[in-house]
């Protein structure tokens, strides 16, 4: 039976961009053809979730009706009342299955992943979280279900992002783009599958296929014969860092680019993040649809929550609280595993020195130029490389797994 | 001005690139190059690459400077130290010079589909296949066949099946059973009828030009990437270092001065830097730990059974070596030898009874002093204890042989057989 993987290979790319040729035409005489785009999204999602995954697709059809009850039920109450333990409720419900599937490894739960688990499924429990929570703020008033599902599956991030937002989404797919614009999309959208060709197929390709399994292999052979320690683990950190973000980064560029032909702006998810001057601006350029709703809905929401109940006197001191439990969700939201949770905790720690550093910069007037920039961006790199290194899970491997 | 771009500024790059690639994948002629300097770097790389490829492994057996034949193996092979096949037929400017084909994890089944891309470097010709015991694992024996594995290999081994054999049915079952194959849907449905017995249609066959013309291009244009050093790094000084007469007792008192370099951090004879690395890390956990080993029943027989049914059809010259392990090892390991001897007699078994009767057997040499290099691996004395039967294999040059295949060994029932007492002598 005919399995199509999202942008796994060249093929895909040409049934893909064929099956798109009638939207796009649609488009660019201003019209969009909704039902079409939806047929095509759903015979491509069927194909990703047929034959030996069949039981992924009944997940994710069973997780749909969950979240859509929710969410519908939930605007419906909100219409009225506003409790805030409705609204906790509400979020953990939407919540649960992830959390269940993140759980099931850990304690052999086998069932669950195969009745719960699918392909995208964090994914797409951040965009209904996110609504959630906007309903709550009153920011999104009217539950449409045909928009909720467009939005959901919306076909070409469905299965790793980048996350997009109901509001900006819902802007998007009710119009048509001017003919300037869709030519400027489709300009942009030929352009960002070229580099994620180069990004996925050819770089990561021979970071991730090529180098990648001698270099870890080489890494622990030498690390067990050294007392855990060698250099290979440095090889292997640059090189593990590195395709990260050329696998992770091209994916997204496929995605943008099948969403611009789509005439959807879906955000773009890296801004040349290697290029950051601070661990700060790192998270603004890195994963970025992740990290901003992240900030949005749990870094700011807890800043408020603790500003309100007035739990710590200093500023300073509640936004580093926010920082290091923000980064601890993340952590958590990668996996249950150590090596998850110290990446996130790295990263939380990471984000307090760099303000502590920030605000002892703007008071003793320390030099800036461009050496200082320089080496801000070589330290920075550094540290991102090294929190990837435990990201990798390749300690865990030499430690832990003799 | 940029703004008022129409769609053929957008897509006309983009199409004529299309046309290009079309046109490069297509074209009727070859488009690789390789110096006979790049054919001997080849011969002792390891590349998966070339493993997987044809343009490499035809190239090498069509050079009409230097004799290369193959020499099919697993781990063994990239021993290269001064006794190494590849050193002493260079060094003594052979007749023939091998085609190193196999690395860690290669066994029969990698193997014959690897030669389904270089058929006429067997038909009637000579080679050499060196056999371990580790194959013949009771589970897990294709843990390393995703590495080795093509699509090339399967669309040659479909155009190649004329009429449809017990043996393609054998190895359509095999692939299937294989992700790699099972993950594509063409190549699953083409497999999928050979095992059933039906025949390809035309369409298939054209179909199958096409991937043909379309991976050969990829082969062609990539397979010879990789470069790799061995020849310059480890051939050229070994070299150098060997006696300048082809003479064996010179050989091996270099080899006994060279091994006694390199070993004595241990007990077991095992290379200085082998044990450090790979043994002396978990050297307590080891003890014992192979007691439960036993190669005396494993699918692999069946998959060997292709190999030879392959040699036969191509009326291939082969001289089998059988690598022993290292007695040292063993015992320490608790390997039972009884069991270890009993799975050789299985494959001599095999071999003989279909006429494959030139077998170079050192099972029982594993305890000889320098004999292998390290747990499982010949290496010096063992390499020229081989050299003396491969110089006069090529010396003597092809001769036709007769061989009688049984499709019997394709079964279960042989897979299975626990070669003692009469179990052997009344299994036909």
């Amino acid at each position: 039976m005919l399995n199509l993987q999202p942008y796994a290979d060249p093929q895909y790319f040409i049934i893909l961009l064929l099956a798109l040729v009638p939207l796009a035409i649609g488009l660019y005489f201003g019209k969009r053809l909704a039902w079409y785009e939806v047929l095509v999204s759903l015979v491509f999602i069927f194909l990703m979730f047929d034959g030996k995954k069949y039981h992924e697709g009944i997940a994710l059809i069973t997780y749909m009706i969950w979240q859509w009850l929710l969410v519908w039920s939930y605007t419906l109450y909100r219409k009225k009342y506003n409790q805030t333990w409705v609204f906790y409720v509400t979020t953990i419900l939407a919540i649960l299955p992830l959390v269940l599937i993140k759980i099931a490894p850990v304690v052999h739960w086998l069932q669950v992943t195969t009745l719960l688990g699918f392909m995208g499924i964090s994914y797409l429990t951040f965009r209904s979280v996110g609504m959630v929570m906007e309903i709550r703020d009153g920011s999104i008033q009217e539950f449409n279900p045909w928009l909720f599902l467009r939005f959901m599956l919306f076909m070409p991030t469905i299965s790793s992002g980048p996350i997009d937002r109901y509001r900006r989404f819902v802007t998007d797919v009710e119009k048509a783009p001017t003919r300037d614009k869709y030519l400027d999309m489709l300009g942009k959208s030929v352009k960002y599958l070229f580099i994620g060709f180069l990004y996925k197929f050819i770089v990561s390709h021979v970071l991730g296929t090529v180098l990648m399994p001698n270099v870890e292999r080489m890494a622990i052979i030498s690390a067990h014969a050294q007392g855990g320690w060698s250099w290979w683990i440095v090889a292997y950190m640059y090189i593990y860092g590195l395709n990260l973000f050329f696998d992770f980064a091209g994916y997204s560029m496929f995605a943008v680019a099948t969403g611009y032909v789509m005439g959807i702006e879906v955000p773009m998810n890296f801004n040349l993040p290697f290029l950051s001057k601070n661990l700060k601006e790192f998270w603004n350029r890195w994963h970025m649809t992740l990290s901003f709703w992240f900030r949005d809905f749990v870094f700011m929401r807890l800043v408020f929550l603790m500003m309100k109940k007035k739990w710590f006197k200093s500023r300073v001191t509640t936004s580093n609280v926010a920082y290091i439990i923000n980064m601890l969700i993340m952590g958590f939201w990668h996996g249950l595993k150590w090596y998850y949770i110290a990446y996130g905790l790295f990263h939380g720690i990471g984000l307090v020195i760099n303000d502590v550093w920030l605000r002892y910069k703007k008071k003793h007037h320390v030099p800036h130029n461009k050496f200082t920039n320089a080496l801000a961006i070589v330290i920075t790199f550094n540290v991102v490389m090294v929190s990837f290194l435990l990201f990798s899970g390749l300690l865990d491997k030499i430690w832990f797994q003799r | 001005m940029l703004k008022k771009r129409g769609l053929w500024w957008i897509f006309g790059p983009v199409v004529l690139a299309f046309v290009m690639v079309t046109a490069l994948f297509l074209a009727p002629f070859s488009l690789s190059y390789l110096s006979n300097k790049d054919i001997q770097k080849a011969s002792v790389s390891f590349s998966k690459n070339v493993f997987k490829g044809e343009s490499v492994k035809m190239a090498a057996f069509n050079n009409s400077k230097t004799n290369y034949v193959p020499f099919f193996g697993s781990s063994e092979l990239l021993r290269l130290d001064s006794m190494h096949p590849s050193v002493l037929a260079a060094k003594y400017r052979r007749n023939y010079q091998p085609f190193l084909l196999g690395q860690a994890g290669t066994e029969s089944l990698s193997h014959y589909l690897g030669m389904q891309e270089m058929t006429p470097a067997l038909h009637k010709k000579q080679a050499v296949f060196i056999i371990s015991q580790q194959w013949f694992t009771k589970r897990d024996s294709k843990w390393a066949f995703p590495q080795f594995y093509s699509p090339l290999q399967t669309v040659n081994w479909l155009r190649n099946i004329k009429t449809i054999t017990p043996t393609d049915r054998f190895i359509a079952k095999r692939l299937l059973e294989q992700k790699q194959i099972t993950d594509n849907s063409f190549y699953t449905r083409l497999v999928t009828k050979i095992k059933n017995n039906e025949p390809l249609s035309e369409t298939d066959q054209s179909l199958l030009i096409l991937r043909n013309r379309m991976l050969l291009r990829e082969d062609q244009l990539f397979s010879n990437f990789t470069v790799s050093n061995n020849w310059d790094r480890q051939v050229e000084p070994a070299l150098k270092s060997l006696p300048k007469t082809d003479n064996v007792s010179l050989l091996e008192r270099e080899a006994m001065k060279v091994a006694k370099q390199q070993t004595g951090n241990n007990e077991f004879g095992i290379q200085n830097s082998f044990f450090r690395m790979r043994v002396k890390p978990s050297l307590k956990k080891l003890e014992n730990s192979q007691s439960h080993f036993d190669y005396r029943q494993s699918d692999e027989y069946s998959d060997f059974q292709a190999v030879l049914q392959e040699f036969a059809k191509e009326n291939t010259d082969v001289l089998f070596i059988i690598q022993p392990v290292n007695r040292k090892w063993s015992k320490y390991t608790g390997l039972s030898t009884k069991r270890y001897y009993q799975s050789v007699d299985k494959v001599k078994k095999q071999l003989k009874s279909q006429g494959f009767n030139q077998i170079a057997d050192f099972s029982h040499d594993g305890g000889q002093k320098y004999f292998m290099q390290d747990t499982i691996h010949m290496g010096w004395r063992g390499w020229i204890a081989a050299d003396t039967e491969i110089k006069p294999f090529f010396a003597r040059g092809y001769q036709e042989p007769t061989y009688h295949i049984n499709d019997n060994y394709l079964s279960k029932k042989w897979q299975n057989l626990v070669p003692i007492d009469n179990n052997l002598k009344n299994f036909k």
